[in-house]
Formats: C-alpha cells, structure tokens, sequence
C-alpha cells in the first residue's frame, strides 16, 4: 500500500509539479536534520524547547514535502538525540520571520528563494536546499550525491549567518563560491550511478 | 728481585677512566631507559594525535551515516606508512577495516591503540576507532640513539687513552728524576734535570737538588766526627785493653794476662810469690802504705829476676805476685832460682816515715805447663799450710783429693736437704739433783741413702764453705721447734756466729718460735769466742731473742780466753762448760780449779752450769760434787732422733 501510494504521489509529481529525486530528497531527509545538531548554539533556536524543522514548499509539491515529513518522523521517531522536534510543513507564500523554524528546508523554486533565504539569515537558522543551485540564491546547505555523498556549504552565507558548526563539519563539506555551482552544472541524472549504494541503504532501513 | 713500579700516571688515568665510564654507563642506561620511553611515547603521541584529528571527521561520518565516507577516511589513513590497520567500530559492529600491506610481517613490532568515537557536539559515544600503529619509528630512533651513543664512547675511549698518553708524557720526567736518585749515595753528585721547568717537577728537582747539597754537606761533617770517633775508639781500646791485661797499681801485667801466656806457650813453668801476713801491714799502715809498698815490691822483683830466663813478672792481685817462664828451665835450675829470690826479697827494705820495714814471701811453684795457675796454688797454698818458704807442686800433695772429698759432701748434703734427710738428734741434759731430764740437746745429724746416721763433722765444714749452712740450720730450727711443740721439755739448739750475723736466719728463728710456740723452752746456745768477736751483733741478737722469752746459753765455756767481763753484760742464763775441761777433771787439777772457778762464778751470778762430755761415772760424781746443775754426756745418753721422755 505504502508503495502503491509512493507511486501514486511520485506520479502526481510527474504529472503536476517538478520532478525530485526520490534518492537524494531521502538522503537529504536523513541527513539535514542530523546537520541541525551540528549548530554549536542549537539550544538558542529551539522553539518551545523543540527543534522546528521547517519545509517550504510549492503548493504543488505539498505531497512531496508531506512525504519528506513522513519519512524524517519515521527515520527519528520523533526526537533527534536529546531534542524533539517537529517538521512544520509551510508554502511559500506563507514563510515570512514570523514562521516558526530551527532550520528551514526549501524544495524546489523558481522564485522566493531569496526571500527565504534572507529570512533564514535574518533569524540566524540554517537553511537547506534540495537544489544545489539554489545555493547561489542564498541557501546555506545542499545534498548531492555523486560518486559518493558530497554536502556542499555556500561560504558566504556561513559568515553571513554567523552559524557555529562543530568544526568537523567544516572539514567534511566542500564549500562552493557563488560561480562554483555554474561552473560544474550539476545534472543530477549524471550523478545517479552512486544512488545503488543509497538505494540499498534505504531498502535496508525499510527492512 | 725489582719491584713492579705502579705508574701513577697509569694509576690517576685509569681511575678517572673508571669514574668516568662508570658514571657514563650509569647515565647511558638511564638516558637509554628514559628515551626509549620517551621515544615510545612520542609514537603512542603521533598514534593517539592521528587519532583524534581524525576521529572527529569519522564520527560526523557515522553521526551522517556516510559510511562509504568512512572507507575513504579510513583508506586515507593507511597510507600513513606507520600505520598498519585501521578499524571503526559502531556499536561493536565493525563498519569499516583496512590493513596495509605491511601489516602481516610488522604486526609483532607494533603496538594498538584505541579511541572512542563521539557524536558530534555531544558526549555520546557511537563507536571505536583502533589503530595498529608500526614500531618502526621507534625502532629507527632507539637504533640511532644507540649508534650515537656508541659513537659517543669511542670517541669517549680515544680520548682517554690520548689522555693517558699526554699524563705519562707529563709525569714521565718524575720517572727519570727517579731512575737517578735511586742510586744516590751521600758520596756521589748527580744532575738532577728539568730544574728550571716552572711546574711541580721543576719544583721537586730544585728541592732534590737543595736536598742533595745538604746531604753532601751533613754527610762530609758525619765522616769526620766519624773519623774523629774511630780515633776516640782506637785510643780507648788501646787504653781499655792495656787496662784488661795490666795491674792498675803496679802497672805489672795482671792474671788475664797470665792466663793468656799460659795458655800460650806450652812449655812453661811457673811461681806465685805470695807476701806474707800483708794485711797486718794495710792494717797497721794504712792502705796507702801498702800499696806503696806493692809498688815498690813489683819494681824490686822487676830488678832481681835477671833477663836470664824469659820470663814475665805478674802482678795477680793484692799480695800476689806471679813470674812465668816462657821456656821452663832445668828443675834444679829452676829451684836455685827460686832460692835465690826468696834470699833476695828477704833482703828487700822499705822505708816508711824512717821505719825500715822487712817482707817474707811464701812461693807456691809448678814445673807443669798444663793448669800451672791452679797447681801453682795449690802449691803455695800447700807451703803456707807447712809453714814452708816454698814448695812446688806434687801430685802426692793430694790437694786434689780433698777438693773432690768437698765436692763429694756438697753433692751429699745437697741431697739430704732435697730428701729431708738432715734430721735432728736429741741429747738428754739432765737436772743433777732430780736424776730426771730437763733439757735435751738438738744436735744435726745426716742420714745418707742407707739412712746411716752422719755425724756433722764430716760435713758442718763443708756446709760453711759451701754456703748450705744457712738451710741446715733452718731445717735444724724448724724441725726442733715442731719436735717440742708439744712436748714439756726445754730444747737448746746451737748457732754460729754466722747464724748471727745472717739477719734472714735470725728473722727465721724469731718467726719459727713464735709460730711453735716454743719461746719459753727454747735455749740458744752461742760459741764463747764467736761471740766476743762480734760482741756488738751478739749483743743486739740476744736482746732481740730474750726480748721474745727465749734463754741464751754459752756453749764450750772455757775453751778459751774466757772474758767474764763480757759474760756479765750479755745476760746469759746457761754456761755450758767446754767438754776438754769435763773430760779430764777426774786426772787434771788445774782443769778442776778452772772448773770450780767458772762453777763459782757462775753461781754468784745466778748462772746455771752445764757439764757436757760426761762420759763415765767417776766425771759424772765430780760434776755433782761441783755443784754443777746439769749433765749431758755418752754415759747418761746418747743422741737419738726421739726423746726418752716418760
């Protein structure tokens, strides 16, 4: 049945809205939220002494985000290490300062990301981007994986935000520069010939 | 054989090697053991640095779940070449190893070492990453420490042994200073060198050399207070030995000398010249005189023996005047000469203070070489004994005999006093009036080794000779005052005025008779005419006895020049009449008026009279009818070694 209505949502993406990569918004979903406890000063941001991670979305690609959220509260149970969180799915029309989030995690846009991302940088919280690209518009994080799983951190907005990570973090990422992202092009289609390895992994978690 | 000289250089270089390698091993195994631990822990360092820089990118990765991340980490890892395995652990589940080529054939020299993976910015552990970390490092240190060190002490040794060289090479001039001085002598002068270095060996050479001018100096003053002393010795010699072989009075040459001619010459003969009754002239002139007139006599004798004869005049000692023929002449050569002297010196005159005084000399001569000192004594002696001018020695004078018979006694007596065999014998002395034995004589007899009894005559001379007296008569006064202890019975006992005079004998009589009790019945009896001779000793001897409760008695009253004025002073309590007189008073009259004569004066004086010799019993009925208190004699009793007593 789960599959069933994977396909079906996975369609209606097809169909209506931009088309993800169902691999790497899991990988992204795994991993992001773990980042969020890489902040130094994770206490500040949280909310009702909750972690609020915050998915912004185009009203088309609600079921998407719907499923993202699904999948983060599956894979976490509800807390991540010693702090509960809460995924607070919100359109992009309605994320302004006022949203409540410790993170933001931005779906595929053509339009907004800035705005997003300055409110992002103005509440001092980190923000993700499915789309490397859109780090170029003032994202923070992006997931992408080649031949194996890279994190990329948009520089400029690490000293903008003025975000402390642990400092492994730092090591392991590749900083891109806001040319970085033109320059190489990223086509996710070339890069799926590392997804077996999450493919594999996923399937185990099901297990 | 040489002594082995043990350098000092050798010795001072040695040691300071020994300090020195001693102390260097000790620090060579203490920084040895400190820097292998140190280099040790500079690896387990470099280990645990690698480790925590890298465990925080492997804990993100396993916090992301990027294991393959992981892998890649963990391959970047072994291409440390130190490092020979890497393994990463979560949760006890290995997620990622890798072993490097190497780790197979270096496992044994490596060492492991852990650490916890932390989640980041948390506490939490999620894993353990392990690190099989090569010893080769280490090894390649401790091996290049070694080396060094070992380089360090050769060069350590070099140096020492250039040192050892240059301190010989130093010290090698104190061997030449004392290869020379070896064999110093006072007499000789060496060069002693390096005199002007101005170290401490040209300070040792100056000082030898300073040394060896003031041994040279002290020696040349010790040759001639030598020299000076040898000449002393010589001319004392000379002296001391004209002294040992000359009369010092006569300047004659004495008997030492005598004795060496004698034994000399073979075939001599010779005469001791004795000058009669000399010491009545050193009595009556003074030894003054005397020896002037030895003098005097020496140089007569020298003028009257012609150069006939070789002879050498002697002067033996005192009175005694020897010549000795070098070659004896003809016997009745011989005796004419002898003659001839003995007129000559008779017509010898010395003056003194206008007396003209005259000598006789008696000659004691032997026409045998061999003893011809003694037999010429014995010669002289021989003449004096006959009232003869001269005599020359004869074996029939059977002097020989009589020494031998003396030897004899001595030997005898000497062992009956070892074996107390000197005993004595008691002679009753009976109370006239009563018939009964009052008193008993103690009279010394010898038993020899038959325990045949000896009568004192044989030996009480000898004993006197031969200065055993005093112990006879100690024996004599222990073994009577023991005998009377306890017997109620007076005792006398008989002492010489050599008794006397022996103040040990008299301390001995004083303890005897006190220890035995025996003062109020012991009678001393004293010889008449000793005791005037020595009146004062006899004097103070029976003060002393009578002081003690002892009486005294005076034995062979009578027997000659009886001096009463002496009697009547010395307080004596018994006149024991001289048995000549008792013996013939039955036949002689004028023996039985000096009898009556002593008797009465005896009585008058409150004296008991004792009558000895009593040998029949018509002297026995004329003691009685004197009046005479006591007898004693062979017809009353004889003496036995125990008293008839009832």
């Amino acid at each position: 049945m789960k599959k069933i209505l994977f396909l079906y949502l996975t369609l209606i993406n097809v169909a209506f809205g931009y088309h993800y990569d169902d691999i790497v918004l899991k990988a992204q979903a795994s991993i992001f939220p773990k980042i969020i406890l890489l902040d130094k000063k994770i206490q500040n941001k949280l909310i009702d002494g909750k972690i609020v991670y915050t998915i912004v979305y185009n009203k088309s690609d609600y079921n998407t985000a719907l499923s993202i959220e699904k999948f983060i509260n599956k894979n976490f149970q509800g807390s991540l290490d010693k702090y509960n969180y809460k995924v607070n799915l919100v359109e992009f029309e309605k994320f302004s300062i006022q949203t409540q989030a410790s993170a933001v995690y931005v779906l595929n846009l053509s339009e907004h990301i800035e705005k997003i991302a300055k409110v992002a940088s103005e509440k001092g919280i980190i923000s993700f981007s499915y789309d490397i690209n859109n780090l170029k518009k003032g994202l923070m994080f992006s997931l992408v994986i080649e031949k194996s799983t890279v994190l990329y951190l948009k520089k400029e907005i690490l000293f903008a935000t003025k975000i402390e990570f642990v400092d492994a973090l730092l090591q392991m990422v590749r900083f891109v520069e806001a040319d970085y992202i033109d320059k190489n092009n990223f086509d996710y289609q070339n890069k799926l010939n590392s997804r077996n390895y999450y493919a594999k992994y996923f399937m185990n978690q099901k297990k | 054989m040489k002594k082995k000289m043990n350098s000092l250089s050798r010795k001072i270089v040695f040691l300071i090697t020994a300090v020195t390698l001693v102390s260097f091993l000790l620090i060579f195994n203490l920084f040895e053991k400190i820097n292998k631990e140190a280099f040790y822990n500079i690896e387990t360092e470099k280990a645990k640095l690698i480790l925590s820089t890298i465990e925080p990118l492997i804990a993100l990765n396993i916090y992301l779940n990027l294991n393959n991340r992981v892998e890649e980490l963990t391959k970047q890892l072994i291409t440390n070449p130190n490092i020979l395995a890497v393994k990463v652990l979560q949760k006890n589940k290995i997620i990622s190893e890798i072993k490097a080529l190497e780790f197979e054939s270096n496992v044994n020299d490596s060492f492991i070492v852990k650490n916890a993976i932390y989640q980041p910015n948390s506490k939490k552990e999620i894993g353990t990453l392990i690190l099989t970390y090569s010893n080769k490092n280490y090894k390649e240190l401790v091996d290049r420490y070694t080396t060094l060190l070992i380089k360090v002490l050769i060069l350590f040794v070099i140096f020492f042994l250039i040192f050892s060289l240059y301190v010989k090479r130093l010290l090698s001039p104190l061997r030449k200073i004392a290869k020379l001085v070896r064999g110093y002598s006072p007499d000789q002068n060496i060069n002693i060198p390096f005199d002007n270095q101005n170290n401490e060996i040209g300070f040792i050479s100056h000082a030898l050399n300073n040394m060896q001018q003031s041994i040279t100096k002290y020696s040349e003053q010790q040759q001639n207070i030598n020299k000076y002393l040898e000449e002393k010795v010589e001319e004392k010699t000379k002296e001391l030995r004209h002294q040992l072989y000359t009369n010092a009075l006569t300047g004659l040459p004495n008997r030492r000398s005598l004795l060496h001619d004698i034994n000399y010459y073979e075939n001599g003969a010779l005469l001791i010249i004795n000058i009669d009754d000399f010491k009545e002239i050193n009595d009556f002139f003074g030894h003054s005189v005397g020896d002037n007139i030895l003098i005097s006599f020496a140089q007569k004798l020298s003028e009257i023996i012609t150069k006939e004869h070789e002879s050498t005049l002697v002067h033996l000692a005192g009175d005694e005047f020897a010549l000795f023929f070098l070659q004896k002449p003809a016997k009745k050569e011989f005796i004419n000469f002898i003659n001839s002297l003995l007129k000559n010196i008779e017509k010898i005159i010395f003056t003194h203070e206008n007396n003209e005084l005259t000598i006789r000399v008696t000659i004691g001569a032997t026409y045998q070489a061999i003893e011809a000192l003694e037999k010429a004594d014995i010669a002289l002696k021989s003449a004096k004994k006959q009232g003869k001018d001269f005599l020359i020695y004869d074996e029939t004078l059977n002097v020989e005999q009589q020494y031998k018979n003396n030897m004899e006694w001595t030997k005898k007596l000497n062992w009956a006093i070892e074996n107390d065999k000197i005993q004595p014998f008691f002679q009753p002395i009976y109370d006239n009036k009563t018939n009964r034995i009052v008193s008993a004589e103690c009279l010394i007899r010898l038993l020899d080794k038959d325990n045949k009894i000896i009568s004192p005559y044989y030996f009480l001379t000898i004993a006197k000779k031969s200065k055993l007296y005093s112990k006879l008569t100690k024996i004599m006064i222990q073994k009577s005052c023991q005998y009377f202890e306890h017997l109620d019975c007076d005792f006398s006992i008989n002492l010489s005025v050599e008794d006397i005079l022996d103040i040990d004998i008299v301390n001995y009589i004083s303890k005897s008779i006190l220890q035995y009790n025996v003062a109020n019945k012991i009678i001393l009896e004293l010889l008449e005419t000793e005791e005037i001779e020595n009146y004062e000793e006899v004097s103070s001897f029976i003060f002393e006895m009578k002081s003690l409760g002892c009486r005294i008695a005076i034995d062979d009253f009578g027997s000659g020049y009886s001096n009463f004025e002496y009697l009547l002073k010395l307080n004596i309590d018994y006149i024991k009449i001289d048995g000549s007189l008792i013996k013939n008073l039955e036949t002689d009259k004028n023996t039985l008026i000096v009898v009556e004569t002593i008797v009465d004066f005896a009585q008058k004086l409150n004296i008991k009279v004792i009558a000895e010799y009593v040998h029949n019993e018509g002297v026995y009925n004329k003691v009685k009818q004197l009046g005479i208190d006591r007898s004693q004699g062979f017809y009353l009793a004889e003496p036995r070694n125990a008293l008839p007593l009832p």
